[in-house]
């Protein structure tokens, strides 16, 4: 299990990947708060989420695998009891409640289509991404 | 059907093959075809990439046009040169393939494609799987007929507003029909993202003259290169050019298109013209 990631350290990078942010989704820096969903607030799009990745992964110098947020907080749950018929289960939730922690807690509404999980991610889910990654690069 | 892998078909044939990984290509522009838009090397080197991604893939997917974080022109096409294009692939999985692209034509590069990444879609919702099959082992083992490619017409664009030296809004009516939608795609004609490149250029490029004083300015680098939407035939765009202050040889500008009723903008781009003295 990785190490917990403290607030000290989205603090450090959140300025960096703020910036990422906007100049990916051609936002203004101020409109990019730390519980910002990119989807909702921002009106982030797929290839925005693409986009970012691939300006984070340059900026912070990590690899980050796509689909890398929804698999970690799937973690050891089997994929069926964490989804069944794209529908996010009870379990599932409860395993996205734990992970994506930084997401007010009013956004996490069921019944959650497995699809519409990006619609919860923030500014602040990006920070952690990073960190993740970053924890997990083999030391050079 | 009448033009497939003619009208908007940018590789005669692949040369050298690394399975997933790498290739290089060629593309010879035929005599006939008129002028051959510069943004056309980036699309027969994107293309190359394309090729290498689908087969990978196992031909169950495509990657569409969408981000080119840099491209450096260094020369343009003519008709009767060859292109010789070059790709390695960074990564290559359902979602996205992400790639680096070169185009020497004589021996000088003329395009450097650095850090783009084309998202996946169904292959069989834009063509058919086994037909894009057969024509890569074509590509792969004799190689295309060469002369295809019938030449492609530039659609005008319609000034609609602008202020000299500084900004400039067009319409771009985006034919209904046209030989390139037979190839660009079968089962769904879109508006190919380097046609609308070139227009958003075009436009900017007239700002750009007349804020360097009449003088003669070419494309040099374009960055931020991002498509978000498709554009369909007979679709209505709206271009925007913006000088960005800033002055001397180099006169940068920020594009955009916008379709009505549609809240981001369908594609943008920044580009950075050099004036010539």
């Amino acid at each position: 299990m990785a190490a917990e990631i403290t607030k000290a350290q989205v603090d450090e990078i959140f300025p960096t990947v703020a910036k990422t942010i906007a100049d990916a989704l051609g936002c203004e820096l101020d409109e990019v708060k730390r519980d910002a969903s990119l989807i909702e607030d921002l009106g982030a799009e797929s290839i925005d989420f693409l986009d970012l990745v691939f300006r984070l992964e340059r900026a912070f110098k990590v690899k980050i695998p796509r689909g890398k947020i929804v698999e970690d907080a799937r973690g050891d749950l089997p994929e069926a009891e964490f989804e069944q018929k794209g529908v996010v289960t009870e379990a599932g939730l409860a395993r996205l409640r734990q992970f994506l922690a930084e997401v007010p807690a009013d956004r996490f509404k069921a019944p959650l289509k497995a699809t519409d999980i990006p619609r919860l991610f923030t500014a602040e889910t990006f920070a952690k991404l990073v960190l993740r990654a970053r924890a997990e690069q083999p030391a050079a | 059907m009448t033009g497939r892998y003619a009208s908007f078909t940018f590789v005669d044939r692949i040369t050298a093959l690394t399975p997933g990984v790498a290739a290089e290509g060629t593309f010879h522009v035929p005599a006939h075809a008129g002028a051959f838009p510069v943004s056309l090397l980036a699309e027969a080197t994107g293309q190359l990439a394309a090729w290498v991604a689908v087969a990978k893939l196992g031909f169950r997917l495509r990657p569409v046009a969408g981000i080119a974080h840099e491209t450096i022109y260094a020369g343009a096409p003519r008709a009767g040169d060859t292109l010789e294009t070059r790709i390695r692939i960074d990564s290559c999985e359902d979602d996205a393939v992400a790639y680096q692209g070169w185009c020497r034509i004589g021996g000088k590069t003329v395009l450097e494609l650095r850090d783009c990444v084309g998202p996946m879609l169904p292959l069989e919702d834009f063509d058919e799987p086994e037909a894009m099959r057969a024509f890569y082992d074509v590509l792969c083992t004799t190689g295309a007929t060469p002369d295809r490619f019938p030449g492609v017409a530039v659609t005008p664009l319609v000034p609609l507003a602008g202020e000299s030296g500084r900004s400039a809004t067009a319409r771009l009516d985006v034919p209904r029909d046209a030989p390139y939608f037979a190839d660009h795609f079968p089962r769904r004609p879109v508006f190919p993202g380097t046609l609308l490149l070139d227009r958003m250029t075009a436009l900017a490029a007239g700002v750009a003259r007349e804020a360097a004083a009449g003088r003669e300015v070419v494309a040099a680098r374009v960055t931020d290169v991002k498509l978000r939407a498709f554009t369909e035939p007979g679709a209505a765009l709206t271009l925007h050019a913006a000088v960005e202050p800033g002055g001397g040889r180099t006169i940068g500008a920020a594009l955009e298109a916008r379709a009505e009723g549609q809240r981001r903008p369908v594609g943008g781009a920044r580009v950075a013209f050099e004036v010539l003295q």
